[in-house]
């Protein structure tokens, strides 16, 4: 290792040394003293001489207690001749600099006693390597001396520094560098101790190797070798404390999931197509009014980078903060977790009645405290329960259709838990607009689409080839048809610009599959509709209601007779039945829209409601405000059998779509349903409505006992129809045999 | 849109048997609540507890599943919690009158 010291002194006082003093060595205040601290005075300029220092030298005297002058003299005197040697430290410009200085070859003699200059060269030295040095310091303090007191004589040599222009040919000049060793420096020098066989010497180094082996051989035994011990000098040790900052020392735990690492893979690439996605719908959402959507979108892009990136947090969720509050609120994710939160509430609510309509066996519920009055209910409900009843489930109601007439009532043809409730007031006096509310069985309470139109509704009928279109016909002869899977509340398509539009009130409305064209399997479902303008009209669907007349009836019918409704063959759609104004049925076919097949008049007063019987193609029901319901069947002309319980005018029938034999049955007053096996002369149930309300519509649920009423204070009753017995099977051979017997007595 | 979600909460506020409804965002910070402060800060606190963990089990077993919907049902009443990556909603009813 290559460590050189020079020792540089210099005259200068002491104070301005301790002026100059860098902060490494703080015991130069004390070296104001006299006396003791020739040490320290070294130490300090040994640490002084990293430091550049620019006051001027003055010589530095040591006066002891007396007062006596006892600075040390200097060992040999500077030649005079020794210009070159001199340096001082603040003209040193670097280590290289002052090697270069030092090693002047001329000046043998500058080695030792100028030099007594210290410069630690490095100025890697650190404070620690320098607190060493401090202590070796202490150490030589008898052998160190400074001289500071060079006679007047010494020669001050500045160093000039001479700026010579660089030419061309000083580059190119060929500068000799020599290096040489000195008495503590050496050139690092290590021969190699292998030697090649071909050099010269390569015999003697072998010989040499030789000797040696077999001296090592002989040492084992021979007198001529002693063992012989020594104690060495063991250092006084010292120790050393250090003392280091306390380290801190942190858990941190990692829980990897399964999700997590799905997560961490694949959510990046999921960033990378919603990134890509991001710039387009942006672009969309500033056009769309609808600026909600944007921030939302970003911040649940936000949310799966941050689930893919935090692996130390036990949170599923994202912890993004930057969700507003009330874009969370306005957000469609939360409107549809409402949505099935508010089911999940009415669910447990409705549990039993919905279980009793579905047929489900009712679970008592076993942490409902169990009192002595409900035992007793429940004993007194299980003795009651022998006649044919109806219970009432529930009431689909709610504020905005109190007061309204339900004026009619449809199933979704695919949903069928989804019912089409059409309020609209009977009487032509009564202008309140009206409303079309879609229910849905999971919600009682409240319904999942309000069409709010502008009069009354008469009429509504899902269509079979697309469930979503709901035909509504209204009492201002318009038709109107809503997409009901769309929260959009405006109708889709209108029939109020057609020119021939119907002038009078449509009374009812049927999606009917119609042949179309010249070969007979082309199947297209059209619209249809009958309306008091005496026109049976047959609308296609394009970008708006468009008619294509049907049937113009006759000068007859459109002078006389408004039709009010109209039922269609269930097997053959092309035939179908309608109702007049004035009692007559008239049984038409699509094909001919100039004369009608039949003609049924039989009816006194105007007929409500026609409807073929789902069992048997040739039998059907009809009745009317001259309080009767008459049975046909399709070939005779005077009915097989004419019903009457009560003499009040029967706005609506219905077949029950489970038994043949079984129809139900609505006048003002009451609900009716009649069993042709049990009785033709009175129904079986019998169920008053409550007093000062009337009832007006009657629907048969599709694949239960329940049967639905409206009534005229807005409210569809769900009644379960308990204790029916009917007979097995769908009592299809029965109505056969009725019908035969009956046609044998006419 | 706003009104209708203000309304459908409404609804749901005033159905039978409903003690109280609680929304919060995806740190389990109330946004939104129908009962009093410590009730809704206890619920949100411990069910975004029980909900992170349903979360983490549903999704341990299949990781493209999700969890949406949680019913707690107890002695004396059932506590709904309605589950999206933005927020949690929470709805406490009594089951018996």
């Amino acid at each position: 290792m290559l460590t050189c010291s020079v020792t540089v002194s210099y005259g200068s006082s002491s104070r301005a040394l301790n002026g100059s003093i860098s902060g490494l060595h703080q015991v130069n205040h004390s070296s104001r003293h006299t006396g003791s601290n020739v040490s320290r005075k070294g130490l300090s300029m040994a640490g002084d001489s990293r430091s550049t220092i620019q006051t001027p030298r003055q010589t530095v005297r040591v006066l002891n207690e007396n007062g006596t002058d006892v600075t040390p003299q200097p060992i040999s005197h500077p030649e005079p001749g020794a210009k070159h040697n001199r340096v001082y430290l603040d003209e040193f410009s670097g280590p290289s600099d002052i090697l270069s200085m030092l090693y002047q070859p001329t000046t043998a003699a500058s080695l030792t006693v100028p030099f007594s200059r210290s410069v630690f060269c490095s100025s890697k030295i650190s404070r620690s390597s320098l607190s060493t040095i401090e202590s070796v310091n202490e150490e030589r303090v008898d052998t160190f001396y400074k001289q500071d007191n060079y006679p007047a004589s010494y020669v001050q040599v500045e160093r000039e520094e001479v700026k010579e222009q660089v030419t061309e040919d000083m580059l190119n000049e060929v500068v000799n560098i020599y290096l040489t060793e000195t008495e503590t420096i050496t050139h690092l020098d290590m021969p190699g101790i292998s030697v090649s066989v071909d050099a010269d010497d390569a015999e003697a180094i072998k010989e040499r190797n030789n000797r040696y082996a077999e001296l090592c051989k002989n040492r084992m035994g021979n007198d001529k070798y002693m063992d012989r011990s020594m104690q060495a000098f063991i250092g006084a040790s010292k120790s050393k404390q250090v003392q280091c900052d306390s380290i801190v020392m942190v858990d941190t735990a990692c829980e990897a999931t399964t999700w997590d690492m799905y997560d961490s893979f694949y959510g990046a690439e999921q960033d990378k197509t919603e990134l890509t996605a991001e710039p387009e719908k942006s672009g969309y959402s500033e056009s769309i009014v609808n600026s909600s959507r944007g921030p939302e979108k970003t911040t649940s892009l936000l949310s799966t980078t941050s689930i893919g990136n935090t692996t130390l947090e036990e949170t599923g969720m994202c912890s993004d903060d930057a969700a507003d509050p009330r874009l969370i609120l306005q957000s469609e994710k939360f409107q549809k977790v409402l949505l099935v939160m508010e089911r999940c509430i009415l669910a447990n609510i409705f549990q039993p009645k919905l279980a009793a309509y579905r047929q489900l066996p009712i679970v008592e519920d076993c942490d409902s405290v169990v009192t002595p009055e409900t035992m007793e209910h429940r004993e007194e409900d299980v003795e009651r329960s022998l006649s044919p009843t109806l219970e009432s489930l529930w009431v689909f109601s709610c504020e905005l259709t109190k007061g309204r007439t339900i004026s009619c009532m449809a199933w979704n043809k695919k949903n069928p838990d989804l019912l089409a409730v059409g309020y609209g007031e009977f009487d032509f006096r009564d202008q309140t607009p009206g409303l079309v509310c879609c229910w849905s069985l999971k919600n009682p309470t409240w319904p999942e689409r309000v069409y709010h139109c502008n009069t009354g509704v008469t009429s509504l009928d899902f269509s079979a080839k697309h469930p979503y279109r709901l035909a509504v016909g209204m009492t201002d002869g318009t038709i109107a048809i809503y997409y009901v899977y769309s929260q959009d509340k405006t109708c889709a398509v209108s029939s109020s610009k057609c020119s021939k539009k119907h002038y009078s009130s449509t009374w009812q409305v049927k999606w009917a599959e119609q042949d179309m064209g010249l070969s007979g399997d082309d199947k297209e479902e059209a619209l249809m509709s009958i309306s008091a303008d005496g026109r049976i009209s047959k609308w296609f669907l394009h970008d708006d209601l468009d008619l294509k007349d049907k049937k113009k009836k006759g000068e007859i019918l459109r002078s006389l007779n408004a039709g009010f409704c109209f039922d269609f063959h269930p097997v053959d759609s092309s035939i179908y039945l309608a109702g007049s104004i004035d009692g007559t049925i008239y049984k038409c076919s699509s094909s001919n829209s100039q004369q009608f097949l039949e003609t049924y008049s039989q009816h006194f007063g105007p007929v409500t409601r026609i409807k073929w019987c789902p069992f048997n193609p040739n039998v059907f029901l009809s009745c009317s405000l001259d309080w009767t319901i008459k049975l046909w069947i399709q070939d005779q002309l005077t009915p097989l059998l004419c019903l009457t319980s009560t003499q009040k005018q029967v706005h609506d029938i219905m077949w029950s779509p489970k038994w043949a034999t079984v129809f139900g049955a609505i006048n003002e007053g009451q609900m009716k349903i009649w069993n042709l096996d049990y009785s033709t002369l009175d129904p079986v149930i019998v169920h008053m409505a409550a007093p000062g309300v009337k009832m007006t519509s009657l629907l048969f649920a599709l694949q239960t006992d329940c049967v639905l009423v409206g009534d005229n204070s807005g409210q569809v009753t769900v009644y379960q129809i308990k204790n029916f017995t009917v007979g097995e099977g769908n009592q299809v051979d029965t109505l056969e045999s009725i019908i035969s017997s009956a046609v044998a007595r006419l | 849109m706003a009104s209708e979600v203000e309304e459908t909460l409404k609804r749901i506020e005033g159905q039978r048997g409903v003690v109280g409804t609680v929304v919060c965002n995806a740190d389990g910070i109330p946004i939104r609540s129908s009962l009093d402060g410590v009730a809704t800060a206890q619920y949100a606190r411990l069910l975004r507890k029980l909900t992170v963990m349903a979360k983490s089990a549903v999704r341990d077993i299949d990781p493209q599943n999700d969890l949406t919907f949680l019913r707690l049902r107890s002695q004396k009443c059932e506590i709904m919690v309605g589950l999206e990556n933005e927020f949690l909603v929470i709805v406490i009813q009594n089951l018996h009158q």
